[in-house]
């Protein structure tokens, strides 16, 4: 080839500068687009192949579906299984200096590579090529008994969790969104000494999308609950205030417009055993829906699902193996004389509201059973009836599945609690909707009578009161293990339903022995 | 009482009548070839009309490789030197001495013209020229030796044509600067390094004169009294005043007869010629040097476009900060001059009669050599001589002489000086009378 020809060699000098620019420049630019397209490649390789090859876990077994699958609520609330599994490392006083969960209250099984890395109650689910986790059903609805200190727990799908102390989870979240700790560099380290190591596309990724989205999302959260927060009492361990965190955090509603009356709701998580015979049954605490599937979708979104994320499909697989989950049986053998003699007193006072144990199992029979009963008959606290207000009840009604199937129709405004069935009673203290009376015996008692201040938190069988052990504590001091619940707090009165306890005292523990064999 | 002004100054091997010395400026008179013309004539004996003491020749290259410009007379050939003895003889025939100043450009090639344009220019070092990006390549020792001996058979033609003395141009960042300069030389054989060795080049060629014209010919040396040569602030400063002491008491060891002292390691530099900078102007004349550097492109842009221009001006002005313009390097010139026994002329903005006068009695200098006033006012000395300060319309130190010579006739530009334009371009015309006689080429045999 002809060589150019250069008139001076000024022209010669420029022609090869412009020709090394242009070459470096094409070097500059070949190389930025096979960066731009490794980088796109390792991209879509990740997010692809992390969607591909990690789907929701998927279990065979009911039981383990039910304590570990998904219902779609870590799309929208959940948080990166990396810094789940990192938060320990970074926040080690909040976490009781122990790797895992169970400070909160979070039970974990054991399978053949031992000890599961996530609780019971939490899921996983991938969503844009990153592992999220969030609660599932089992979250509030597996909770543990032992019938002494010695023994391990036994965790039993389906009843109240009475380890989970929701409220301290929360407000250790809303602590965390604004902790330096949660500053990239810190994640990474706190992530690669909980096992995560993270590559450099992966630290690309988490600085510049994953973790600014995390913190954005708690600090949502966080603006939406703590005024809210700040004017209820602790709801303690196994409680929850069903309806007013969804006010403020999905409804936008001022937390200071709410009454007083309004503001607080919080109450025992229920269990779910046997639900199939519950249909057309008032549910809720306060029987405000007697339609299983839309209680089961609202019970939902309190878990953190959407309209948009639900998993109806997991959903409705819990659903339909909960319809007969039963209760395991009362490990109480009280005197048979008692329990016959105690069955009367039952079916006078109380059959016709709750249905009874019959041999086979409980009987779902009772002319009130699944009514709801008025606030002014019962007289237990009405906080949690009266949280849950008309207006929010138009709003469910209008806006929640809005324009599909599954929008909610049954939901209503009730004036009392509802008459639960008492399967599994055994497993379901404390008692009454807000936990309030710690055994079967106290409830058996007139109210003034009842203990005033007992400690939450335990799952060790109370085999002579019923219920777990809840021993007296002073309320104004704090305790090293579980939680003091105390009565006189709004929304934690423990009066009202005095049924039997007008009985004399052997009647009443005739009474009793007929109801530890619940 | 004798004005030492009018006194004559005697060196080794040349007495001149007096003070004044036309300090060397030209323009592109003369021939493509080097030959010298008419004009070239005319531009010189003009000055010695005016009663310079002696004219020292605009730059002449000793090889056509080291012209800064073309059509500047060259004394590389020796069919030359009867062309040269005329000059010498017009020069001479008002009084004046002449002398010649041998010179190389290295890098500094500001319109290398068809000889030069493919190729690059020779220096020290293989660093383009910094503020024009001129192309360069360092010089073998073998092309060292080459040019120190052009150097000699320059002034030997010097002699042959009878001029008065030979001057080497070893300031101004031409060639010889680019060997003298720390800031420049980048050598590391035995013309780097060291002060001794940078000025090797320079002592060589001394000597080689020596050797070729004798001890009893008249040699000056110009030097740079300081280099500071950072104009382009990441380049080194250069050469200090000590160091150019130092080089100044080797030439007088080598041979010089004298030295011409002025500042600055490039040309031109903001504090040689002292004075303005009208960017104006150079966006009119700079677009001649466009293609003779890399950056010469880059340069016009800072010229032409307002905008632009204060940063240049910044960059320019910041190193003579508020420097007076008459005898900007006298200081440097008196130090020097008290180091070494052989008179010392210094150039920078003189035209101040009682400024030379007192400069000449506290012995900061011997003599003086002007170009920009004497070019305002050919009849400088005779003003002085009648006792006059300075001339009516002195020169104002705008430059525009300077910043139009790549393009435009060398001449007055300051338009404030004359009465009309038409005056102003009368006075640049006047060199080209040339009236010689032309003659008709002889037909090619058949």
């Amino acid at each position: 080839m002809a060589q150019p020809y250069h008139v001076t060699f000024v022209e010669k000098e420029l022609a090869r500068r412009r020709r090394s620019w242009f070459r470096r420049l094409a070097r500059l630019i070949g190389l930025a687009i096979i960066v731009a397209f490794l980088f796109a490649f390792c991209a879509v390789a990740k997010i692809g192949g992390a969607t591909i090859l990690s789907r929701t876990p998927v279990f065979d077994d009911e039981r383990q579906h039910f304590l570990h699958a998904s219902i779609g609520s870590e799309p929208s609330s959940g948080i990166p299984y990396v810094l789940w599994q990192a938060l320990p490392v970074l926040f080690p006083e909040h976490f009781a200096h122990r790797k895992d969960y169970a400070a909160f209250g979070f039970q974990y099984e054991e399978d053949e590579h031992g000890k599961t890395d996530l609780p019971v109650g939490i899921s996983r689910r991938p969503q844009l090529g990153i592992d999220l986790v969030w609660f599932n059903c089992a979250a509030c609805h597996a909770g543990t008994y032992r019938m002494s200190d010695q023994d391990a727990p036994v965790l039993v799908a389906g009843m109240p969790s009475n380890n989970f102390d929701l409220h301290r989870f929360i407000t250790f979240f809303l602590e965390a969104s604004t902790s330096s700790q949660l500053a990239p560099g810190e994640v990474f380290d706190a992530a690669a000494a909980s096992g995560n190591r993270l590559d450099l596309l992966d630290k690309l990724i988490w600085r510049v999308f994953v973790l600014p989205r995390v913190r954005e999302g708690l600090v949502a959260t966080r603006e939406a609950l703590r005024p809210l927060l700040d004017r209820q009492p602790d709801w303690g361990i196994g409680r929850v205030d069903t309806f007013n965190p969804y006010k403020t955090g999905q409804m936008n509603m001022d937390p200071n417009g709410l009454s007083d009356e309004e503001v607080i709701g919080a109450s025992d998580f229920p269990s779910i055993f046997l639900q199939q015979p519950r249909e057309g049954m008032k549910l809720h605490w306060d029987g405000n829906n007697k339609s299983l599937a839309e209680r089961n979708l609202s019970a939902s979104l309190g878990a953190g699902v959407t309209p948009d994320t639900v998993d109806h499909y997991n959903l409705e697989r819990v659903a339909r193996w909960l319809g007969g989950l039963t209760p395991p049986k009362s490990p109480h053998t009280p005197p048979a004389d008692a329990v016959e003699r105690g069955r009367n007193h039952y079916m006078m006072l109380c059959a016709d509201c709750h249905g009874y144990q019959g041999n086979d199992g409980y009987v779902f029979e009772g002319i009130y059973l699944g009514e709801v009963q008025d606030i002014y008959d019962i007289r237990t606290d009405v906080r949690r009836l009266n949280s849950y207000m008309i207006e929010f009840n138009e709003r469910q009604l209008s806006e929640l599945f809005a324009g599909t199937p599954y929008q909610f129709k049954q939901f209503e405004k009730t004036n009392g609690y509802a008459n639960m069935p008492l399967d599994g009673l055994w497993l379901r203290g404390p008692y009454l909707h807000n936990g309030s009376v710690p055994t079967l015996a106290d409830l058996l008692l007139e109210p003034h009578l009842r203990p005033s201040a007992f400690l939450r938190g335990s799952d060790v069988v109370d085999g002579e009161k019923g219920g777990f052990r809840s021993p007296d504590c002073p309320s104004d001091t704090p305790v090293n293990d579980g939680f003091c619940y105390d009565t006189t707090l709004p929304g934690n009165g423990n009066g009202g339903h005095e049924y039997g306890t007008g009985l004399n005292a052997a009647a009443r523990a005739d009474l009793l022995a007929y109801l530890l064999t619940f | 009482m004798t004005d030492p002004i009018f006194t004559a100054l005697k060196f080794r091997n040349l007495t001149v009548k007096n003070r004044v010395f036309r300090s060397n400026i030209s323009g592109r008179f003369d021939n493509e070839d080097g030959s010298l013309t008419q004009t070239r004539i005319n531009w010189e004996t003009k000055f010695a009309k005016g009663g310079v003491g002696a004219v020292i020749s605009s730059y002449v290259p000793v090889m056509m490789e080291g012209r800064i410009i073309a059509n500047y007379a060259t004394i590389h050939r020796d069919d030359f030197i009867p062309l040269w003895r005329k000059l010498g003889e017009s020069v001479r025939a008002h009084g004046s001495k002449f002398i010649l100043q041998l010179s190389h450009s290295g890098r500094q090639m500001d319109l290398p013209g068809a000889t030069n344009q493919a190729r690059q220019t020779l220096s020290s070092t293989n660093s383009y020229e910094p503020l024009h990006g001129f192309p360069t390549r360092a010089m073998s020792t073998g092309e060292i030796a080459q040019t120190v001996r052009a150097f000699a058979r320059g002034a030997w033609r010097a002699r042959e044509a009878e001029l008065d003395g030979v001057e080497l141009h070893a300031a101004n960042g031409y060639l010889f600067t680019q060997f003298l300069s720390s800031g420049i030389n980048d050598r590391t054989d035995q013309y780097g390094g060291s002060l001794r060795n940078r000025a090797r080049f320079l002592l060589e060629v001394i000597a080689a004169i020596r050797a070729q014209v004798g001890h009893d010919y008249h040699l000056q040396v110009k030097l740079s009294a300081v280099d500071r040569n950072n104009v382009i602030p990441w380049e080194g400063k250069g050469n200090t005043l000590a160091d150019t002491v130092k080089v100044a008491k080797w030439c007088e060891a080598a041979g010089a007869d004298g030295l011409h002292i002025s500042t600055g390691s490039l040309f031109p530099h903001p504090m040689n010629p002292p004075g303005d900078l009208p960017l104006e102007t150079l966006a009119t004349t700079y677009d001649a040097m466009i293609s003779s550097g890399v950056h010469g492109f880059r340069n016009f842009l800072f010229f032409r476009y307002p905008m632009l221009r204060p940063l240049f001006n910044w960059l320019w002005f910041r190193i003579k900060g508020d420097r007076r313009n008459e005898g900007i390097s006298l200081d440097e010139c008196r130090a020097i001059n008290e180091a070494v026994s052989i008179p010392v002329i210094n150039t920078g903005g003189f035209q101040t009669a009682s400024f030379v006068r007192n400069a000449l009695e506290t012995g900061a200098l011997d003599g003086v050599s002007i170009a920009r006033a004497l070019v305002a006012n050919n009849d400088l000395v005779k003003h002085w001589f009648a006792g006059s300060e300075q001339p009516p319309r002195p020169c104002t130190y705008c430059n525009k002489c300077l910043l139009n010579a790549p393009k435009n006739p060398m001449g007055c530009y300051e338009e404030s000086r004359f009465d009309s334009r038409e005056q102003m371009l009368e006075e640049l015309m006047s060199i080209y009378e040339t009236r010689g006689d032309l003659r008709i080429p002889a037909r090619a045999a058949e």
